[in-house]
């Protein structure tokens, strides 16, 4: 009672943080992805982008590109639109326009062993084996596996004008080239020199100094341990030398079709049996 | 000071946990959740599910939504309080915290021409848009809260569709034997019900009885109070009536957006569809529903 009193004070005076009753604009933009696929780092490509002259960091980054489970409904109120808003939710209708960013599994999962290492969920002595079979059948994190999550968004809206798909290890290999396919896609503004500038400033040098000095200042750190970093390979590829070969094959089966529908490539054959996604753009014509 | 005054109830309301729950209550592990697109034949089957559930209770539109509640017109600490495990109406689209769903679907070309009769009767649009106006909004999930048909269903059974906690009920199935796919939902529920259980079950939810109860009950509940008489909330209760209702240009349109479902769905299409127009490749397991009696 008297901590839902509580709650319900702060509702009133906005200092609540939103979550899922976030109130949607229609000019927001969201930048969706499966946790642990990049999605940070492009919050700072997008804020240094937008706001040459503030440029983000681990303390400025939940008011620029806020984020419903950490940003007060105050600072929400408040912000020049249009909003580009973070989130991990698997599909939502509301959502006006999406930016969704998809990594490889296999290093999704190795990134968020690490990181639940860092915040304490687990000790670093659980196997990753372990991990590897809580993190398919979805319970490494509230967002659904990394398969559900994904195909609810490419099932729904793939081929969708107002959908952006990008590949995180894309992103890597040529960050200026994803980058202006984002603006374009946002029909932002935006010359070479500018994304050039944003994405030196979102490099991952650049946020890792910042996270050292920086790391109590983020939801996204703080209070986690210091001998591991948020900011780690910052590459792709990585579940190639650290994820043993059987846990390799059990993604591959779960998800294999899928994976090659977004063209990562499997070291498993298939079963013929096993339905391929190839022609997914069929949905391409699909008016959501 | 209006504004202030109106935060100021919810957040009493809050406190108490007398607001409306919509989304954003607590989800057990045990919860089964009844989904549908609006339009769907969710409530049939819950009046179908209370049957079986309360023998000796009337079901009716009055205590229907203590029978089988909706999370979207209860207050959290109704919900909390039920007896588990709680079976819950919902028509949201994928919401991945629901762990055991009933998914109901329906035609979409049907589903059309019923919410087009529901929004005149909720006065949700004005008598003078036409069938025509409706469906285009339609395809685009303008028309309901929970974006399109196509939206909807996709990401269920893209996500869900092989899981053994998800059971996908075709409401055309439910229509041609009713008393089988009553059991094979009662089954999917862990439900012991005898022939004659779930016959009764299906007897006291008919169309007809359904209607007669409407008539009675209907300012009673919240899907029909305040909402046009002279159109009623049980309608045709049947399938196909597009072919009729529908005219064929309209019925097309919905057949080329959303025609790889449909086929999953073994809806039958009258347009051609261009080559390698195929099922979905996103469903991942099982081959399409093929079923008789559409």
């Amino acid at each position: 009672m008297k901590k839902h009193l509580i709650v319900g004070v702060k509702r009133v005076l906005k200092l609540h943080r939103p979550g899922r009753t976030l109130l949607i604009l229609p000019d927001d933009i969201f930048l969706v992805s499966f946790p642990k696929s990049g999605n940070t780092w492009t919050r700072f490509l997008l804020a240094n982008l937008r706001s040459p002259e503030e440029p983000a960091t681990w303390s400025n980054i939940d008011r620029m590109v806020p984020d419903p489970s950490s940003t007060t409904k105050r600072e929400f109120d408040r912000m020049p639109r249009p909003r580009i808003i973070k989130s991990h939710e698997c599909f939502d209708p509301r959502y006006p326009r999406v930016i969704y960013i998809v990594r490889d599994p296999r290093d999704v999962v190795v990134s968020q062993y690490h990181y639940h290492r860092k915040i304490r969920k687990i000790g670093d002595d659980s196997p990753i084996e372990t991990f590897v079979n809580r993190f398919l059948a979805g319970e490494t994190c509230p967002h659904g596996s990394w398969g559900q999550n994904v195909v609810t968004w490419l099932a729904t809206s793939e081929g969708d004008p107002r959908f952006l798909l990008l590949r995180y290890e894309d992103m890597v290999a040529d960050t200026s080239r994803e980058l202006a396919k984002i603006v374009a896609f946002l029909s932002l503004t935006a010359g070479p020199e500018q994304i050039a500038l944003a994405v030196e400033r979102s490099s991952a040098a650049r946020m890792r100094k910042l996270e050292q000095a920086q790391t109590d200042k983020s939801g996204l750190t703080k209070g986690s341990r210091k001998d591991l970093t948020f900011v780690r390979a910052a590459s792709s590829g990585g579940w190639r030398s650290e994820l043993p070969a059987p846990m390799v094959g059990k993604l591959e089966a779960t998800w294999g079709p899928l994976m090659r529908h977004l063209g990562y490539e499997l070291t498993s054959q298939f079963p013929s049996e096993a339905r391929d996604y190839e022609s997914l753009g069929i949905l391409s014509s699909t008016p959501r | 000071m209006l504004v202030v005054l109106a935060q100021f109830k919810y957040a009493v309301k809050y406190a108490l946990g007398l607001d409306r729950a919509g989304n954003r209550f607590t989800v057990f592990p045990d919860d089964t959740f009844l989904v549908s697109y609006p339009k769907s034949g969710n409530t049939w089957v819950r009046f179908l599910l209370a049957n079986l559930l309360h023998p000796d209770e009337t079901v009716g539109f009055a205590n229907i939504n203590r029978l089988l509640p909706a999370p979207g017109v209860s207050s959290k600490r109704f919900l909390r309080k039920l007896r588990r495990p709680r079976i819950l109406k919902s028509h949201e689209p994928f919401d991945v915290r629901f762990p055991k769903v009933i998914y109901l679907v329906r035609d979409p070309r049907d589903v059309v021409v019923s919410e087009y009769h529901f929004n005149l009767k909720k006065r949700y649009i004005e008598p003078t848009v036409s069938l025509e106006e409706f469906v285009k909004s339609f395809i685009v999930g303008k028309t309901a809260g929970y974006g399109s048909w196509w939206e909807h269903a996709a990401s269920w059974i893209a996500a869900r569709h092989g899981n053994p906690a998800f059971l996908l009920v075709r409401y055309e199935d439910l229509l041609a034997d009713s008393v089988g796919e009553t059991a094979k939902i009662a089954k999917f529920l862990g439900i012991q019900a005898t022939q004659e259980r779930l016959l009764a079950a299906v007897d006291r939810s008919s169309a007809d009885r359904m209607r007669k109860l409407e008539k009675q009950q209907a300012e009673q509940w919240t899907g029909t109070k305040n909402t046009r008489k002279e159109i009623p909330f049980v309608r045709a209760a049947k399938s196909g009536g597009w072919k009729e209702a529908l005219p064929r240009r309209l019925a097309e349109e919905i057949e080329i957006a959303w025609a790889p479902l449909l086929k999953f769905l073994s809806y039958e299409l009258q347009s051609l569809q261009p080559d390698g127009v195929g099922v979905p490749a996103w469903i991942k397991t099982g081959e399409p529903l093929h079923r008789s009696g559409i």
